[in-house]
């Protein structure tokens, strides 16, 4: 009887090793896999932000500015600057 | 009895086959062990280089221009393919490229050939349905420049290895560089990674490159980009320069380069075998020209300086023409006696070389070297030239009435500008500078640039003289095209011959026309620097080039919110 429990045990032990490391791999891989979606979404969002970039380049913005939406820049007669005059001193 | 011995005999081969079995075993574990050990580690392990992020660079309110992004190269493994002629076809019409060149690249042994680097995406897509284990994809980081021919020349651009070939990207390749780091990975049988790696990670973290912030505006380089090519399209000009910069403090704020031409495409880095290399040329820096009559003030404030003139004094120009040692020098129109203001102002030529005369050689000598000519401005880009001064001991009879003249004298724009920076804010010439910042991504502290005046060229009390003077030349002058409307301005035209090549003598035909001012004049903000090379019809510095620093002048001051400051422009006086 006694050795069937020591077979017993040294198996279980033994199951327990090896399904530690098992377990161990394959968060391994997790690890990577998230790891890759991480670099993927971090190119993808670089790639955004140049798109950004490019589309607010000060010549697309002015060609569409003139020639789509009909502005034009503001000629000196519309401008009239506004100076602030300083309050009076409380005497 | 037989089936006993049966059973032994059959016990006996099976122990046999085990024995033979653990033998085998030991030989294996025991014997070879090291050996194949070590072939397995190799198997299993790999150095992968992990590659620094190169910077990024910014103009001054952090707008990206030029960026770096992970694209897929396409490679084959030659030795691993079957049919090599095939894979070429399929892999041509998605390429691009020849077949047979493909093929002849994939027809060998060898494990690894590039077949096209750095693709767009769509292609990238397309290699990877084609699903052929032998033709992969590997990210590559490529540059790319989203505003595209926006401060071309000053940018730069990359060669196919990331290495810096001209403008700030060469000039601070180092700095944007960053270190590439490594990583000692372990892999299974199925060339997945195993995380984490053996005996501890073995790994070096890659020190990503530092962020570069320009002084360059975006948009003050968008606008002195669109006005010189408006200039140069109407005059139909072999190129030109327009520079804008902070004269209190020599920021760069824009920098247009042009020298393809009317009618050619500007310099695009992120297609640089699409141009020759004349057309990156930052001409700004690297080349000079002579500047004619724009380079008056120099003696003007240096005469000022030295008292040996007063500005109402009269100087006689009536006989248009001046004898100097054995060269005749005549006035572009006819003048009479006019105040040494209006010399200027009217750019006679006689009137600046009966001053010259009297100033001397030595010290107008003097005062060109104190205003940075025959030297570097220091300015941090590639390839800049001192410009041509010949030393006054070899100076001629005539050279100091051509000099006077802005003649015999080579001159960069971006000296023209640091000169009248010194004119613009009361006497002091500063360092220009491109570069504002540099941000270290790595946690260092990063560093930032500041001004850097160079030394006192004159007194404020004759800046005060010479700006009165230059703005006259905008107010009554040649220069009456260059008025901002809004705004006060001071500045001067030149309208220059250039040498012939073939014969050695000044071109009748071919001429440089220019405008270099400041404005406001009552508190200069921007020092605007106008060249166009070659113009066609007007030659005048006062038709061609004045109209661009008043387009400049007027949009950049508009966009920096400067109020306008001139009597005449409409103002409210609002009580709080």
């Amino acid at each position: 009887m006694r050795r069937f429990v020591v077979a017993f045990l040294v198996i279980a032990g033994l199951l327990l090793y090896v399904g530690g490391k098992v377990k161990i791999m394959r968060l391994g891989y997790q690890i990577e896999a998230l790891e890759k979606e991480k670099q993927d979404l971090e190119r993808a969002n670089r790639s955004l932000r140049i798109e950004v970039s490019s589309l607010t380049s000060p010549a697309r913005i002015e060609e569409i500015a003139t020639k789509k939406l009909g502005m034009i820049r503001p000629p000196k007669e519309a401008v009239v600057v506004v100076k602030r005059k300083a309050p009076p001193r409380q005497e | 009895m037989e089936r006993r011995g049966r059973i032994i005999a059959v016990l006996l081969i099976m122990g046999l086959a085990f024995a033979l079995v653990v033998m085998r075993l030991v030989f294996l574990q025991v014997v070879e062990r090291s050996k194949l050990s070590a072939r397995a580690e190799r198997q299993q392990e790999q150095v992968v280089t992990l590659e620094a992020k190169r910077g990024t660079i910014f103009d001054r309110m952090g707008r990206e221009l030029a960026v770096s992004v992970d694209v897929d190269s396409v490679y084959g493994i030659p030795s691993k393919i079957d049919d090599p002629r095939e894979l070429a076809q399929r892999l041509s019409r998605i390429l691009r490229q020849d077949p047979r060149k493909l093929e002849r690249k994939l027809a060998g042994d060898k494990h690894f050939v590039w077949l096209s680097r750095k693709v767009d995406p769509t292609k990238a897509e397309k290699v990877k349905e084609l699903g052929s284990a032998e033709i992969r994809l590997r990210p590559e980081s490529r540059r790319f420049y989203p505003k595209k021919e926006l401060a071309g020349p000053v940018l730069g651009f990359l060669g196919i290895d990331n290495q810096g070939l001209e403008g700030i990207e060469r000039a601070y390749d180092q700095t944007l560089r960053g270190v590439n780091g490594w990583v000692l990975e372990e892999k299974d049988a199925m060339g997945r990674m195993v995380f984490p790696g053996g005996p501890g990670l073995q790994f070096r973290m890659p020190k990503p490159g530092s962020d570069i912030v320009l002084t360059i505006d975006e948009v003050i380089q968008h606008i002195a980009e669109k006005e010189l090519d408006a200039a140069l399209a109407s005059s139909r000009a072999k190129g030109g320069v327009c520079i804008v910069m902070n004269p209190q403090s020599g920021e760069v704020l824009a920098l247009s380069v042009r020298t393809s031409g009317h009618g050619h495409p500007p310099f695009n880095p992120n297609e640089p075998q699409h141009f020759k290399p004349g057309e990156w040329r930052n001409r700004a820096v690297t080349d000079s020209f002579e500047p004619g009559s724009i380079f008056k003030p120099v003696l003007a404030a240096a005469a000022l300086e030295e008292r040996v003139i007063h500005p109402l004094e009269r100087v006689d120009c009536s006989a248009g023409k001046i004898q100097i040692h054995d060269r005749v020098i005549k006035d572009a129109h006819e003048n009479g006696v006019l105040t040494f203001t209006d010399v200027i102002a009217e750019s006679s030529n006689v009137g600046t070389i009966k001053v010259a005369l009297r100033l001397g050689k030595d010290r107008f000598y003097k005062y060109i070297t104190a205003f940075g000519f025959g030297r570097k401005t220091g300015v941090d880009m590639p390839g800049e030239i001192p410009g041509l001064l010949r030393d006054q001991r070899l100076w001629s009879g005539v050279s100091i009435g051509e000099i006077a003249i802005g003649q015999e004298i080579g001159v960069t724009p971006m000296q023209m500008a640091a000169a009248y920076s010194a004119l613009a804010n009361g006497g002091t010439l500063i360092k220009p500078y491109v570069v504002a910042e540099i941000i270290d991504r790595g946690g260092g502290a990063g560093t930032k640039f500041s001004p850097q005046p160079i030394g006192r060229v004159i007194t404020e009390e004759t800046c005060a003289k010479v700006n009165k003077i230059l703005r006259r030349v905008i107010e009554a002058g040649t220069g009456q095209k260059a008025h901002p409307s809004g705004y006060t301005a001071a500045g001067k035209t030149g309208t220059a011959q250039k040498v012939d090549q073939r014969t050695g003598n000044y071109s009748k035909r071919e001429y440089v026309s220019s405008f270099v001012g400041y404005a406001p004049a009552t508190s200069p903000k921007l020092v605007i620097v106008v060249m166009v090379d070659t113009p066609e019809g007007v030659i005048w510095g006062g038709s061609v080039a004045a109209p661009v620093f008043k387009a400049v002048a007027e949009q950049s001051l508009a966009y920096m919110q400067v109020p306008p400051d001139d009597e005449g422009s409409r103002m409210l006086l609002v009580a709080r």
